[in-house]
């Protein structure tokens, strides 16, 4: 506990009958890169609000740096990030809205190692423009540039490649990866999985407001070994191949079931279901990990 | 503090609304000057009431004829528009997130934004004087006036004011009114608070002053007029046309005071307990 550079606890947040986080726990220690993956309405937004002191949690106690976050907490400063999308004062330039952004706080701009910032941003000429006149993309990496701002310790990145085109997409990517193979601790909210396992170590996955499951990115998406199943009785089905000693976890997922083999093989499950009684309508490979990462979510129950 | 305050300032300066402002308060305030030169030009003309009929005997009245016929609107659209963008803007931009994550104290951010909105306001009104005075001195020369005892609007008899005198008081009736929009100031501060969306909070702070002007119209309404923001808006004018300082203006000042207490203190509580989520 004592590196641990955010931690949140029993964690809730209320807007009207909406429970938006409901009771969400986790910790990040330093050097640590996690992908917090859900789908939208899942809470992540709200969760990383709450962490940057833009709102208060219902319930629950957050922590950065070892200190209790309240609304501009002076430890804020260690922290960069990006919540939702990247926004400036449109009729400023790009360069004008990171020195104001960064002396707004009494810092002098010549601390702020505005020359790594600005690489990382890699918007040449256009830093001198209006950030009215930017793309999406542009504001993003200006985004970057900002956050990056006098070498932050940990990064909160908000579904940072939202609404980007697939070469943006690629190269914020790319730029994530960077700066975490500099030593850097990220917490990155995502829906997308592709995206936390090409960042992140390790991975929390949370939908309507709840933890799902949280492990290492490679625990939790597997090495390819599912199996999607589809029976006549699924609820029976899940018990008699939850007693499996091959399988090592099963989910509910669309009409079948979502079924981790560990070792065993294909032909070993089909003929438990069919000994069952069960009247076996699909079995395929499940390769497809972002289905493994639906099925995550869909599946109420999460059995290992 | 200072930081905030210069920072915001460098944000407002730059902004295109803000030349467009500065634009009018200058070129509106010479219209007036030369309609004002027109009509006295004309034989057996109509030389207009109060104020604009002595703006011909010397042009350091004509800003006092000009702050009149502004400040009753076009000071309180353009006050109410810079008041009540101060935090709804930076809402609606996304900005605001990412000041308050610098980090920056939401009451210092309040209050520097307040502090730069009310020195625009000023300079706006200012702004007014200054042009009206240029335009008033070149085409009716720096006069001290002379108002016979029977001239209209005034109860007493005729008095002499002196240049100095006249320049006096026109600083005083720009302070006053630029002073009268502090409860503006605080109105729009505090309804920029409450909603994300800068139309509405500026529409919301003009609206109070409108109807604020239109009951105060309305003297059944008995002592609660003497509460109303806009009440005693007009109260320096009998520097001018009565030679005299209204007790009015005092009760002006407090009631302008009151006003600021009440919405900056209700802005900076609101402002500080509010989930920002634009
Ligand atoms: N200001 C708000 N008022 C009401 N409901 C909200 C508000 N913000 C978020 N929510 C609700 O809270 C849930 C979580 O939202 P959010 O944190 O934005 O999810 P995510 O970022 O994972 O897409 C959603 O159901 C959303 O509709
Ligand atoms: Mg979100």
């Amino acid at each position: 506990m004592a590196d641990a550079i955010v931690a949140v606890e029993g964690l809730s947040k209320h807007f009207g009958p909406v429970l938006a986080v409901d009771d969400f726990s986790f910790t990040v220690e330093r050097s640590q890169v996690w992908g917090l993956l859900g789908p939208n309405g899942a809470g992540k937004t709200t969760t990383l609000r709450i962490l940057m002191g833009l709102e208060r949690p219902s319930r629950g106690n957050v922590r950065l740096f070892d200190a209790p976050v309240t609304p501009s907490c002076p430890q804020l400063v260690r922290v960069g990030a990006m919540v939702e999308q990247a926004a400036f004062v449109p009729h400023l330039s790009g360069l004008t809205n990171l020195r104001l952004w960064w002396e707004a706080n009494g810092a002098r701009f010549a601390d702020a190692d505005l020359d790594g910032a600005l690489a990382v941003a890699a918007l040449g000429d256009a830093i001198h423009r209006k950030v009215r006149t930017y793309s999406q993309g542009m504001k993003q990496r200006l985004g970057f540039a900002r956050l990056l701002l006098g070498r932050p310790e940990l990064l909160v990145l908000d579904e940072p490649t939202n609404g980007l085109d697939p070469g943006e997409i690629r190269e914020i990517r790319e730029l994530i990866g960077r700066l975490t193979l500099q030593g850097a601790t990220v917490l990155l909210s995502s829906h997308h999985l592709t995206e936390v396992e090409q960042v992140c170590s390790d991975v929390l996955v949370m939908n309507h407001g709840r933890l799902v499951a949280s492990g290492t990115v490679s625990e939790l998406i597997g090495a390819g070994s599912s199996v999607y199943v589809e029976v006549d009785d699924r609820e029976r089905a899940y018990t008699v191949l939850s007693a499996l000693p091959t399988v090592a976890g099963v989910l509910l997922q669309g009409d079948g079931l979502l079924v981790d083999l560990r070792d065993g093989r294909r032909s070993d499950l089909a003929n438990a279901l069919v000994g069952a009684g069960l009247r076996l309508e699909t079995i395929s490979a499940n390769q497809n990990l972002e289905d493994a990462f639906l099925g995550l979510l869909d599946g109420d129950r999460v059995v290992s | 503090m200072i930081s905030l305050v210069r920072t915001e300032f460098a944000k407002a300066l730059r902004r295109g609304r803000t030349l467009a402002i500065g634009l009018a308060l200058v070129g509106l305030p010479s219209l007036i000057v030369f309609a004002i030169h027109a009509r006295g030009n004309g034989r057996g003309g109509d030389n207009g009431e109060g104020l604009f009929r002595l703006a011909h005997q010397s042009g350091l009245l004509v800003p006092a004829a000009v702050l009149e016929a502004m400040s009753a609107f076009l000071l309180i659209v353009i006050a109410g528009s810079i008041a009540g963008d101060i935090i709804a803007g930076d809402a609606a931009s996304g900005n605001l997130r990412y000041l308050l994550m610098r980090p920056v104290r939401r009451g210092r951010l309040l209050v520097a934004k307040a502090f730069v909105a009310g020195t625009l306001i000023w300079g706006c009104t200012i702004l007014v004087t200054v042009t009206a005075l240029v335009g008033g001195v070149l085409f009716f020369g720096a006069h001290p006036i002379t108002v016979p005892g029977l001239a209209i609007g005034s109860l007493f008899g005729g008095f002499h004011l002196t240049v100095t005198t006249l320049l006096e008081r026109l600083a005083i009736a720009t302070a006053y009114v630029a002073f009268g929009y502090s409860a503006l100031l605080a109105l729009g501060t505090f309804f920029s608070t409450v909603t994300d969306v800068p139309a509405g909070a500026i529409g919301a702070t003009i609206g109070v002053y409108v109807v604020s002007e239109i009951l105060d119209g309305i003297t059944q309404l008995g002592v609660i007029r003497y509460g109303f923001p806009t009440h005693y808006l007009a109260a320096w004018e009998p520097m001018f046309t009565q030679n005299r300082f209204p007790h009015d203006m005092l009760a002006g000042v407090a009631v302008q005071l009151a006003y600021v207490a009440v919405f900056l203190s209700a802005a900076l509580v609101w402002f500080n307990r509010k989930d920002i989520r634009s």
